[in-house]
């Protein structure tokens, strides 16, 4: 295998988790825009979500029966979420907020854990074994298949947000909630719209990356920080920026892992943190964001 | 500012009475280890240096008003200083403390640069993906830490004139070491560099306009708090004797902050209470199951915030305060009868759910002395409907 | 400026005196208590200027009647309680609301913004309201009385100038074929002649679509030139009330209630 290839080889690994960061990151993303959010537990709703679908698939459900399924669960339990956990801290100050969604975030953790335990799961490939040799690179089907997914779920969040009239209303709240408050729209109501959404993008960030993880309720810990530094990088504000982000983050994790030996696989991690530090020093609004994202 | 007298209780007035509450105290932390069992001793040790680690992240998030999810990194750096210390050089118990606690208070001080250029959110954000980072980074370093099998070192062991049990001696150490952090912390608060907190965390451009040097206190504030941090975890690796990378996940950087939080933020007494959280709800619950601690600090953690922002340490505050406005609200209404009797009260029932989002924000007159509101109530209710702030950018 | 406007005497509008009709109003925030009692009353198709120093309570008093703060008292709109009713159900009784600092949906297309402003109108598709038709008709309409939205309908609001935002704001607020029109503020920070356009726009609206129109302004001689009546607020109280002929021609009135000189400012 020549230099060249074995460089695009590692490219197309790097697209194929960068696809799961960037759908975890576009959740962030989501709810950020709604409400300002940053929200901590947005990694664990995805691997409640994917225990879910593992619970349907090993009761005998087919895969792509319970996807669809689990996706509803996962939008309904967003909304609750909103409308049980946030809305009561609605507009009280960041540090409060943060720490709802700490608190949230170990609350579900542990819950799988009771539920499910902690043991690893062997979660199904929804995707076939093999795939097509471009030129000596070799392109799974799983990973076309998880770049496949998320491109599917980009398309229908933009068809929603630019063609429909819940999508328009939807913006409008994200851009100027008093103004849509006095134009009859019930706020509460889309921000519960826009957590369920959110959850769902999620979920599916969760479904994708289960195969290869293996499924544990510590699954998207690390996922989460990957997606944190795609949301930053990408801008917080920005969706077209989280995925843009998400696909960077993955190739540069995979390269750094795979040419520069002191990082190696283990140290990979790192990659995230310095992504998130050098953005945040050199241009906190990231590259889509518009500028000014924090309050004055 | 009003609110420093109120934590700091500096009250004259009270003097007997607190010192009173300081003997008692002391009495019941030095006679606990003979009434006790060992195992007992060995947890209330644990809750003390817990404390410590809390007492200097309260500086940082109860005073200062930043948020760390990555405390956990500094407890790991002081204890693997302290492990380190005694496998290597065989430095001796006493030598790892200075050496702990100046280690952190450099490496906190060197993340306190960048931190300054960081607001809330986003120094979470690094600072939790520093606590995810520093585990492998352990292991990695493998010739020093001893990587995924970690250290064993020598434990506290008394002087034969002591004539105490290990693990009352041990226990000693730690409560003398952990007064002095406490008493340190609170020296810090009323000094120049506290009030200077409590003012840039209560109005960051008015105290810069004050001429508050806004860049040197945050970065101190994060060195002191790192330093607190560092301390503890080197107490730790006294007590256990056991260091390995696992010890240190990012799991214990939320539960610290966790823990303050359910505690008490910018409450002196807060970090105790924490501490004795972080160390009993785990513990307790454990023998439900592995699952149930994390569920029962969640859910505690959500509630706090809901009922009762202040914390534990703030509770009977809150509660006395609601009690004494009582009065002067039914003055208040004495003084507006004549024309509130007049109007019919349209108000009273609607009001609950009609405004949803305002809700959060009324209580806000009733939270004494905390960061999780303004001092000014006025600032919190200036904007009527409660709308997500960030959103309305012009 | 100008020329002393034609009478828009009470005689025109008194059909309905109590359309609005808003007594013993009390509100604040928190312990700030703003508005101390106002009593007054809106006809329809009138419209009534609130005028006063910073701080006398015209924001508040607009604010209360969207839901926007809680009061105290009474404000009925046509025979119907508003007060305890949250923004969103004023809305749906025909209250718009035109915040200070207009409130536009900036990431969204002009178009787009006047499309929320009749939300309340088409609701979601399934629900098939018969509207659709007249949404599209005043849309045109609103472009009709501000010809600078219709050349910039696919820009982003937020790329427009102040004045064009005001319009914009207004429009939004027509959108939702409104019975009682708030404009708080509308000439806050525009230019003069954007201003006297603003304003003339307003009249225009309310001539043709008899809205009734409360509009709350720093700048009083502009806003009486529009008025049927006015309403001087200070300190949270009503402390003059009045046609606003008689106001604007009252200097005095003016010079110790406003603190502007009216007839100076006319030579000038």
């Amino acid at each position: 295998m020549s230099a060249v290839t074995d460089l695009l080889q590692q490219v197309v690994e790097g697209l194929g988790s960068g696809a799961v960061y960037a759908s975890l990151a576009l959740a962030l993303v989501l709810i950020h825009r709604f409400t300002g959010i940053v929200n901590f537990a947005q990694g664990e709703l995805a691997m409640l979500s994917t225990y879910v679908a593992w619970q349907l698939v090993a009761s005998g459900m087919p895969f792509w029966l319970a996807l669809p399924v689990t996706l509803a669960v996962s939008f309904a339990g967003g909304m609750l979420v909103e409308r049980i956990v946030i809305r009561p801290v609605q507009g009280a100050p960041e540090l409060t907020v943060v720490i709802v969604t700490v608190g949230l975030f170990i609350f579900v953790n542990a819950l799988a854990g009771l539920i499910w335990s902690f043991t690893v799961k062997d979660f199904p490939q929804p995707f076939p074994d093999g795939g097509l040799d471009l030129a000596g690179v070799r392109v799974d089907w799983s990973t076309l298949g998880i770049i496949g997914v998320v491109a599917v779920v980009m398309g229908v969040l933009y068809l929603l947000f630019q063609h429909t009239s819940i999508g328009l209303v939807m913006r409008a709240v994200a851009c100027n909630p008093a103004s849509a408050r006095l134009s009859g729209i019930w706020v509460g109501r889309v921000l519960m719209l826009g957590w369920g959404l959110a959850a769902t993008v999620g979920a599916v960030s969760g479904v994708l990356v289960a195969p290869v993880l293996f499924l544990e309720p510590n699954m998207m810990g690390g996922v989460l920080i990957y997606a944190f530094a795609a949301a930053t990088l990408g801008g917080f504000d920005s969706p077209v920026g989280a995925v843009v982000g998400g696909l960077f983050v993955g190739v540069a994790e995979t390269l750094t892992g795979a040419y520069v030996g002191v990082i190696g696989a283990d140290l990979k991690v790192g990659v995230p943190l310095v992504i998130i530090l050098a953005v945040l020093l050199v241009r906190p609004q990231g590259l889509f964001g518009r500028a000014a994202v924090e309050r004055a | 500012m009003n609110t420093i007298t109120a934590a700091l209780g500096t009250d004259r007035a009270r003097r007997p009475r607190a010192a009173l509450t300081v003997l008692l105290a002391a009495a019941a932390a030095v006679g606990a280890p003979f009434y006790f069992a060992p195992f007992q001793v060995f947890q209330l040790t644990m809750v003390l240096l817990y404390a410590v680690a809390l007492a200097g992240l309260n500086l940082l998030v109860g005073f200062g008003g930043q948020i760390s999810l990555g405390h956990g990194a500094f407890f790991a750096a002081g204890a693997y200083t302290a492990a380190v210390m005694l496998d290597r050089y065989d430095t001796g118990h006493l030598a790892t403390l200075p050496a702990a606690a100046a280690g952190c208070f450099l490496l906190g001080l060197g993340f306190g640069v960048p931190a300054l250029r960081l607001r809330g959110l986003y120094l979470a954000l690094v600072t939790l993906s520093f606590a995810v980072f520093l585990p492998p980074l352990l292991k990695r370093l493998e010739p020093v830490t001893g990587g995924s099998m970690g250290l064993t070192v020598d434990k506290l062991q008394p002087p034969a004139w002591s004539g105490l049990a290990e693990d009352q001696w041990t226990y000693f150490v730690v409560l003398a070491v952990t007064v002095v952090a406490l008493l340190l912390a609170r020296n810090l608060l009323r000094s120049r560099v506290g009030r200077a907190l409590l003012a840039v965390r209560d109005n960051e451009s008015a105290a810069e306009v004050m001429g508050v040097r806004l860049s040197l206190h945050k970065t101190l504030a994060f060195a002191w708090s790192a330093m607190f941090a560092g301390v503890a975890g080197c107490l730790y690796t006294w007590v256990i004797g056991f260091v390995s990378p696992d010890s240190f996940s990012f799991v214990l950087s939320i539960t610290l902050l966790a823990g303050l939080v359910v505690g008490g933020l910018a409450s002196l007494y807060g970090p105790l209470l924490g501490a004795a959280f972080v160390m009993y709800v785990p513990s307790v619950s454990q023998d439900v199951s592995e699952a149930a601690p994390g569920v029962v600090f969640g859910l505690l953690i959500i509630t706090v915030m809901f009922v009762a922002p202040t914390g534990l340490a703030g509770l009977p505050g809150r509660v006395l305060g609601a009690v004494s406005r009582r009065l002067p609200r039914t003055t208040a209404a004495l003084d507006r009868t004549p024309e509130a009797d007049s109007v019919p009260e349209t108000d009273s029932v609607p009001e609950a759910d009609s405004v949803p989002e305002a809700e959060p924000k009324s209580p806000a007159g009733s939270r004494p002395a905390t960061t999780l509101t303004p001092a000014d109530p006025a600032v919190v209710d200036a904007e009527p409907v409660g709308a997500p702030p960030r959103t309305e950018k012009e | 400026m100008s020329e002393p406007t034609t009478d828009r005497t009470e005689a025109e509008a008194s059909a309905e005196p109590d359309f609005l009709k808003v007594s013993g109003l009390h509100a604040g925030y928190g312990q700030a208590r703003v508005l101390q009692g106002l009593d007054f009353s809106v006809a329809r198709g009138e419209v009534c200027a609130i005028l006063g120093p910073n701080g006398a309570g015209k924001t508040t008093t607009l604010r209360a009647l969207s839901g926007m703060v809680r009061g105290r008292g009474s404000v009925t709109l046509n025979g119907t309680e508003l007060l305890g009713r949250s923004p969103e159900q004023a809305a749906r009784l025909g209250v718009a609301h035109v915040p200070e600092g207009r409130g536009t949906f900036n990431d969204l297309t002009v178009e787009e913004n006047l499309r929320i402003g009749a939300h309340l109108r088409t609701g979601p598709r399934w629900r098939g309201r018969p509207e659709r038709a007249a949404v599209a008709a005043d849309l045109e309409r609103i472009y009709d009385y501000f010809p600078k939205l219709r050349q910039r309908s696919r820009q982003a609001a937020g790329s427009l100038s102040g004045g064009e935002q005001q319009m914009l704001a207004i429009g939004r607020a027509l959108m939702l074929r409104p019975s009682l029109l708030l404009l708080d503020e509308p000439s806050l920070g525009l230019a003069p002649l954007v201003t006297r356009e603003l304003f003339e726009i307003v009249r225009a609206v309310n001539e043709e679509e008899r809205t009734t129109v409360v509009v709350v302004e720093q700048n009083a001689q502009l806003a009486l030139d529009i008025a049927h009546r006015a309403h001087v607020l200070e300190a949270g109280r009503l402390v003059l009330s009045g046609p606003a002929q008689q106001i604007r021609e009252d200097g005095q009135v003016a010079e110790v209630y406003l603190g502007v000189s009216v007839r100076s400012r006319k030579a000038g």
